[in-house]
This record gives structure tokens, C-alpha cells and sequence, in this order.
């Protein structure tokens, strides 16, 4: 027997306002769903940090132009690769002026600006934004359907065919509907991170940019022992900049976040660059880091998991990208399910056409290619042994040591390898599966 | 005699960011301090303010906490004192009890809630620390200097205004703010002569979204003309329709078509 | 003297505080905890993972070696009960709505 129809309040639920939630409510309303938003924060984008560059591309199919009213600080045209030893640096830049001009490529944004422009593209779509709400927990029928979600305000139930959870990635609908088993503290990286005030003119100058073009930094080593890596980006007129800390091995060390800050801070090759900065804001968030072995199961029947609650960071050493893995999935999400609306067929097969978007699209593809990246990256020899490695290797090269002859580089690598206690057989495997890794 | 609440928007000093702006605490404890007296007597809650269309998301809040009606007197953040009282005691004539916070969120002087007792000629309490409910008057607390209390039996009308600690403001249920997010909110604008005007009611768009439409099958007798009956041009009627109506009754008239055409969302409220 | 050159670095460009640091961020603190911590659980605890990993340095150790907590200032970022070795230790959902950490420019 059929259970007499719950009275639905909208088509689709979305939990959660972020780059994710707001793309799956733009997709579903655009199709012409009846969606609702919901966000815990006071707007769209309060409890939300990350290292600091945003790549919209993905954005071209949603906002058309976006370049033109998304809440820029300065359009990245030079990345660098640091890295530390523990007093010297190899830096390793690229600079491309082309990604300061239309179609761009990627920025540097504030998220509680990005976000809330975002969700606006939401509103104007016509999904239903109510933030300051939490949301609790998925409401069932007596089959165990999902039906929808409750919220912590009264007379808070919401009832729908379907719920997309981009909740964050502590995503605890995601945990509640048994989709999530990887939660295991080794999957997840804290980020900690200062916003430092520095006048504009004086920013220009120690990165060598002008206007509002910037500079996007990754930095291996120099976080005190704990296995992660650090990162500034430039904004109009502050420096981000954070270190990401493997969680098991900063509670193992002894050693708290804002003290590895410092410590790098303090470093000779980044000192000087924030000489002078005044701490204008202190944050911190969890990042979900193992890629494709921590992800969940993405699609159940009524609901599917997009953006950080399904596991979607990219930390893969020279590429850091998490907002278009959220935009994109939450993007496909909309679609899946204003389509299974459409044919009235909300199980999770009628809700596939979801994980067959991001099969076919960069979201999973990437993530495959590189799924040993993450594990290599936060591995303790390219964490503690490379950086000084290639460090002592460059030194040396470099060092005009008369009257001594230059030595030969051969003998520099096997000497210093062997200084920094790094066997050959595992200095070639990691090579292998690095080669194999970025393919 | 319904009673009115009247809170301050304030935007934070710094940057002027809407996102960050809000009413004090001690407006939030008018709210909930007009809306609880209005249960208890069986009244209606109005609240009220003086700002520029973005303090309308505070209204927003007043609506999904409860609040029967909320009013925007269009104006700057930055009104005077005096101005702000002459434009809220002329919406607060009818008003049983006028609750106001005893300080806004920038921390002005406090003196809007005496201005309007004095220019509506009314009691007023100020600065309550308690407001209880005792039959049809109200029992309040008021600090005094050197740490003494007042305590204060007022029938009304009358105006008061309370600390933050007097009440904390309800949590709004889902439902209410769903439709408070799309609630009419009335606008009174200052047409420079002093005099007050009601501005009518405002429609968002949304996206085009065409109603599906019957069409009738043709019913010709030979199958050339039922086909000329569903493609001929110069049969169809159209659109247009010419109506003679007040302006008030034609602009009804127009958001009644709009809204069955599918440019505009269902009757909201 | 290596300590007095390490003092006049540390002069030269000082750190804040932590009391500062946790300043610069707002929170709209409610008056219900949203993250409560079973000290009993605690009380057992050797390895404290929550005192060093913790980014707002929440958890501080008593000297009756149980555990005191503060949810006032806290990012919800969830790195404690990630950490947290002990079943049932620390019991964490999110603040109300609209309460808790505001980031501006991050």
C-alpha cells in the first residue's frame, strides 16, 4: 500500500549556502525546481575559510561572465612552489599576465564575499535562501525514505523528494545516512590562517605585481616537523597566509598550529615579505585531504552529497583546488535532481545521473588521475627529507667554493641523499609514483 | 490600539557592510517585549523604523518572530534624533504602548523614545530593567541613580523603552521566516512636504516561467480545417485585452496577468 | 649572546598573543554550549591530542588531570573530535543558527 503523499515545501532542499550549495540551487531553480537553501550562518559564507584561490571556470555554464561581478582581490598571474629548509628555500616560479585579463583563470577572494555573491545567483534564480539555521538531521518516512530535513528553529521540519547535502566537510547528513565511513583523523588536514594588513603599495612591490594582480604561493616543508605544507596568497590589500597540518601528526607533536605559523613566518625567505603586517584576522577549518579513498558514497535514495561533505578537495601538492570541485559537483547535483523530479523517480537510481556527471567531467577524473598524489605529498620523506634534500642539492650547485673545483652534480645528489637519509630504491619509487601520479 | 515597536538598523562603523548591520540588543528586547504584550492583551504588534531599504531585513526578522505588521519610514541611516521621533510618533498616534530599545546599536543618546512621548504628549518610563504584565497595565522596574529602583504600574498610553536584559527575542519558526522572506513590507516615504505616503505594493520578478496551456482540440469537419484552426494566424486571438480602470484597480489588473502569464510568482502572501 | 639577538628579533617584530590572535575573529557566542566534553573521560587521557591540536586553544589541562573547556571561541572547524581517541569524550554539534564564529576576510 502507498503511504499517503508527505506535503512537500519545495522540489529540492539544499543544506548548506556554500560554493557547493549555492551552485546545486542555481542548477535545480534554473530548471525550473522549486528549491530551498538552507544556511547556518548569519549570510552565505560566514563560517567559511580556505587557503585562497578560487578557479571559476566552471562558473562560465552558471553565471555567464562572472568575472565581471564576483568579488575579486586580485587575479593570480604568478604561482610559486617553495621549498623550505630550515634556512633555505627553492623557489620555482611561473607567471602568465594572460590570466590577468578575460577569461582569467584563477583569483584570490574573501569566501564570506564569494560565497554571499554566489548565493545571491541563487536567489535571483529563485530558490528561497533562510539562513541563521541549522540544520539537525534527515526526517524519514516509515520506510526509511528521506523526506527531508529538521532544522533547530520550531516548527522546523522541511519536507522534500530530495535533499542535497553540501553541509561542509563534517557533513553530518552525510554521516547520518551512512554515506561517509572515512572518518578517520588521517584522512583530514587542519588549515590555520592569518589575514596580515599590509598597505597595497607595499604588497606590489615585495611580489612584483600591480593593479589587481596577484601571487599564489605553495610552500613544502617549513612547518616544524608536522607533515602538511603552507601556502600565502595575495589580496588587495592583506597577505593570506596559513599552514595545512596533518591532523594525527599535530596532536602527536606537541607543537600548536598558531606556533608553526610563526615559526614559518619567521622563516628567512618569508619574513621579509610580511615584515610589518598586522594580523587582521585569525581562522581556522578541517580539510577533507585524501581525495578519492575518503570520499563517500555521493547518491542515496532522496539525497546526494556534494562539495567538502563528499570529500572533494584536490591537495595535490602543485595543485590545491576545492571551490571549483564544489561548485562543479554541486552544479551537477542541481541538474541530477531537478531531472529525477522530472521523471518522478527520486531512488538513487533515478538520481545516478549525478555520479555519471562527475565520472565523465574533471571532478572524478582528476581525482582519479592523481589519487596517490595526496598520500605521496604527506608522505614523511617528501615532508621531511626532500625539502633539505633539494635545498642542499641547489646549495650546493650554486655555492663558488674556491679554490676548490665545482664538483660534479652526481656526487652533490648521492652525497647529499645520503646526508638527508634518504635510501635510493625509495628515493625512485617515490619518483615512479610521482611520474605516474601527475601522469 | 495596537502596539508599536520602533528599532534602529544600524550599519557597523567600519566598512558599512550590510551583512555585518543589525538592531541592538536592547531593540531586539522591544521586539519581544511588544510582541508578548500584545498576546497578553489581545492586541496587535506593528513594528516600525526609520532607514533605507536594506533595515527592511530587520522588519524581516520582526515579521517571522511574530510582529502583525512592520512599516519602513523611508530614510537615511543617519536621521537626527528629532527627525526620527517627529517621523515615528506621527505612525505612533493609534499606538497603545510605544517599546523602544534604550539604546541603539551605534549608541546614539537614547533620547528618540522621549522625543516622541513628548511630541505625541504621553507618559514615558525609560531605561526599564523589568516589564511584567499585570491585567490590562503593565509593572516595570526603572534604574535610578545611585543603584535604586522605581517600580512603575502604567495603563497606557504611554511610551517605554527597555535595556537589552528586559527580554531575549524569540527564535523565529521556518515557516514564518520562509514567508517573511517574501513578504510585502510597507513603505512610507517623505515626499519632502512633511507629509507622509504610503507607497503601493511592489512585485519581484522572477525568471519567465510560461503556464502550461490548454489547447482545445480543433473541431472543423475536414482535416484542413482543423489544421487551419490550430496554425492560422489570422483566426488566433492574441493577447490583447483593452480595459478602462482606476489606476489602482488597472495595476491590480496588470500583476493579475503577469502572474497567470507565469512572470510572477504566485500571490506571495 | 644568541639570546639576546633572539630577543631583539622577537623585538623587532613581535608576535601577538594568543588572547589577541583569537580576537581578531568574531563570535557570536550563544548562551547553550554547543560542544560539551566528558571530563571523566578525560580524566584517563594521556595523550590529550585536544590540548595541542585544537587551532583556538580551547582545551586547557587541570591539575587534577582532567579537562577544562571552553566552547566561546571556537571555529567549529571539528579537528577536536577528529583527534579525540576517547569514545564519547567530547560530544560536538554546531551552534545554533546564526551564533557562533563570523569570518569577514578570509
Amino acid at each position: 500500500m502507498m503511504t499517503s503523499p508527505t506535503q512537500h515545501d519545495a522540489d529540492i532542499i539544499v543544506v548548506g549556502a556554500g560554493p557547493a550549495g549555492s551552485c546545486a540551487a542555481i542548477a535545480a531553480a534554473r530548471a525550473g525546481k522549486s528549491v530551498i537553501l538552507i544556511e547556518r550562518g548569519p549570510f552565505p559564507g560566514s563560517k567559511n575559510m580556505y587557503g585562497g584561490v578560487v578557479y571559476p571556470r566552471i562558473l562560465d555554464e552558471l553565471v555567464p561572465s562572472w568575472w565581471e561581478t564576483m568579488p575579486v582581490q586580485r587575479w593570480v598571474v604568478k604561482r610559486s612552489t617553495m621549498l623550505l629548509s630550515d634556512s633555505g628555500a627553492l623557489n620555482i616560479d611561473f607567471r602568465a599576465n594572460s590570466w590577468g585579463a578575460p577569461p582569467y583563470n584563477g583569483a584570490t577572494a574573501y569566501r564570506p564575499d564569494f560565497d554571499n555573491w554566489l548565493a545571491n545567483h541563487a536567489v535571483e534564480a529563485g530558490a528561497r535562501l533562510v539562513c541563521s539555521t541549522t540544520v539537525t538531521g534527515l526526517l524519514r518516512d516509515s520506510n526509511g525514505r528521506i523526506q527531508g530535513v529538521s532544522t533547530d528553529r520550531p516548527d522546523g521540519d522541511l519536507h522534500a523528494p530530495i535533499v542535497i547535502a553540501c553541509d561542509g566537510v563534517n557533513s553530518f547528513l552525510a554521516k547520518q545516512s551512512g554515506l561517509y565511513p572515512h572518518t578517520d583523523a588521517s584522512n583530514f588536514t587542519l588549515g590555520v590562517k592569518e589575514t596580515l594588513a599590509l598597505p597595497k603599495h607595499v604588497i606590489d612591490e615585495r611580489f612584483g605585481v600591480r593593479d589587481n594582480l596577484g601571487v599564489d604561493i605553495e610552500i613544502l616543508g617549513g612547518t616544524s616537523g608536522v607533515n602538511g605544507g603552507g601556502f600565502i596568497y595575495t589580496n588587495l590589500d592583506t597577505i593570506a597566509l596559513g599552514v595545512v597540518l596533518k591532523l594525527p601528526k599535530l596532536a602527536a607533536q606537541q607543537k600548536r598550529p598558531e606556533q608553526i605559523i610563526a615559526e614559518l613566518k619567521r622563516h628567512p625567505a618569508i619574513a621579509p615579505l610580511i615584515e610589518g603586517a598586522e594580523v587582521k584576522e585569525y581562522s581556522a577549518h578541517v580539510i577533507p585531504e585524501a581525495g578519492l579513498d575518503m570520499m563517500p558514497t555521493m547518491v542515496a535514495d532522496g539525497m546526494l552529497v556534494a562539495g567538502d561533505a563528499a570529500a572533494m578537495c584536490l591537495a595535490a601538492g602543485i595543485w590545491l583546488e576545492g571551490v571549483n570541485f564544489a561548485m562543479a559537483s554541486g552544479m551537477y547535483a542541481g541538474q541530477a535532481a531537478a531531472e529525477a523530479i522530472a521523471k518522478n523517480d527520486v531512488s538513487s537510481r533515478g538520481l545516478s545521473g549525478y555520479t555519471d556527471r562527475l565520472e565523465k567531467s574533471f571532478v572524478l577524473r582528476d581525482h582519479r588521475k592523481l589519487r596517490k598524489v595526496p598520500h605521496l605529498v604527506l608522505s614523511d620523506r617528501v615532508q621531511h627529507k626532500y625539502p633539505a634534500f633539494v635545498a642542499g642539492v641547489v646549495e650546493r650547485v650554486f655555492r663558488v667554493d674556491n679554490p676548490h673545483p665545482k664538483p660534479g652534480v652526481r656526487r652533490i645528489v648521492r652525497e647529499e641523499r645520503k646526508k638527508a637519509g634518504i635510501g635510493l630504491l625509495d628515493l625512485l619509487r617515490d619518483g615512479w609514483t610521482g611520474m605516474r601520479g601527475f601522469g | 490600539m495596537t502596539i508599536t515597536v520602533c528599532i534602529k538598523w544600524v550599519l557597523p562603523n567600519r566598512d558599512g557592510d550590510e551583512r555585518f548591520a543589525g538592531i541592538s540588543l536592547a531593540d531586539q528586547a522591544a521586539v519581544e517585549t511588544g510582541l508578548s504584550v500584545a498576546e497578553a492583551l489581545n492586541d496587535t504588534c506593528t513594528v516600525v523604523t526609520v532607514g533605507p531599504p536594506a533595515a527592511e531585513a530587520s522588519l524581516r526578522d520582526a515579521l517571522a518572530c511574530g510582529a502583525h505588521d512592520v512599516v519602513r519610514i523611508d530614510g537615511s541611516a543617519d536621521t537626527d534624533s528629532a527627525e526620527t521621533a517627529r517621523l515615528l510618533a506621527e505612525h505612533c498616534v493609534h499606538s497603545r504602548f510605544i517599546v523602544c530599545g534604550d539604546y541603539s546599536a551605534d549608541r546614539g543618546s537614547g533620547s528618540v523614545p522621549a522625543l516622541i512621548a513628548a511630541r505625541l504628549e504621553r507618559g514615558q518610563a525609560l531605561g526599564l530593567i523589568d516589564v511584567r504584565i499585570v491585567g490590562e497595565s503593565l509593572s516595570v522596574v526603572r534604574r535610578l541613580d545611585g543603584g535604586r529602583r522605581e517600580k512603575l504600574s502604567i495603563v497606557g498610553p504611554a511610551v517605554i523603552s527597555v535595556e537589552g536584559s528586559v527580554a531575549r527575542l524569540r527564535r523565529a519558526s521556518l515557516r514564518a521566516t520562509l514567508a517573511a522572506g517574501e513578504a510585502h513590507i510597507n513603505v512610507i516615504t517623505n515626499d519632502g512636504s512633511g507629509a507622509l505616503r504610503r507607497n503601493p505594493e511592489t512585485v519581484p520578478p522572477r525568471p519567465y516561467r510560461p503556464r502550461a496551456r490548454v489547447v482545445p482540440s480543433p473541431s472543423g469537419s475536414s482535416a484542413l480545417d482543423r489544421v487551419r484552426q490550430i496554425t492560422d494566424t489570422s483566426s488566433s486571438k492574441g493577447h490583447g485585452e483593452t480595459v478602462v480602470l482606476s489606476p489602482e484597480d488597472a495595476a491590480s489588473r496588470i500583476l493579475e496577468s503577469l502572474r497567470a502569464w507565469g512572470y510572477l510568482a504566485d500571490s506571495a502572501t | 649572546m644568541s639570546s639576546t639577538a633572539r630577543i631583539e628579533r622577537d623585538n623587532a617584530w613581535p608576535e601577538i598573543s594568543f588572547e589577541e590572535r583569537i580576537g581578531t575573529a568574531e563570535f557570536r557566542i550563544h548562551e547553550k554550549a554547543h560542544i560539551t566534553v566528558n571530563g571523566d573521560s578525560c580524566r584517563g587521557c594521556t595523550t590529550r591530542e585536544c590540548v595541542v591540536a585544537c587551532p583556538a586553544n580551547l582545551f586547557v589541562p587541570t591539575s587534577d588531570g582532567g579537562i577544562l573547556f571552553n566552547y566561546e571561541n571556537c571555529f567549529e572547524c571539528g579537528t577536536c573530535y577528529l583527534v579525540c581517541n576517547k569514545e564519547g569524550a567530547i560530544s560536538w554539534t554546531y551552534p545554533e543558527g546564526g551564533y557562533g564564529i563570523v569570518f569577514h576576510r578570509t
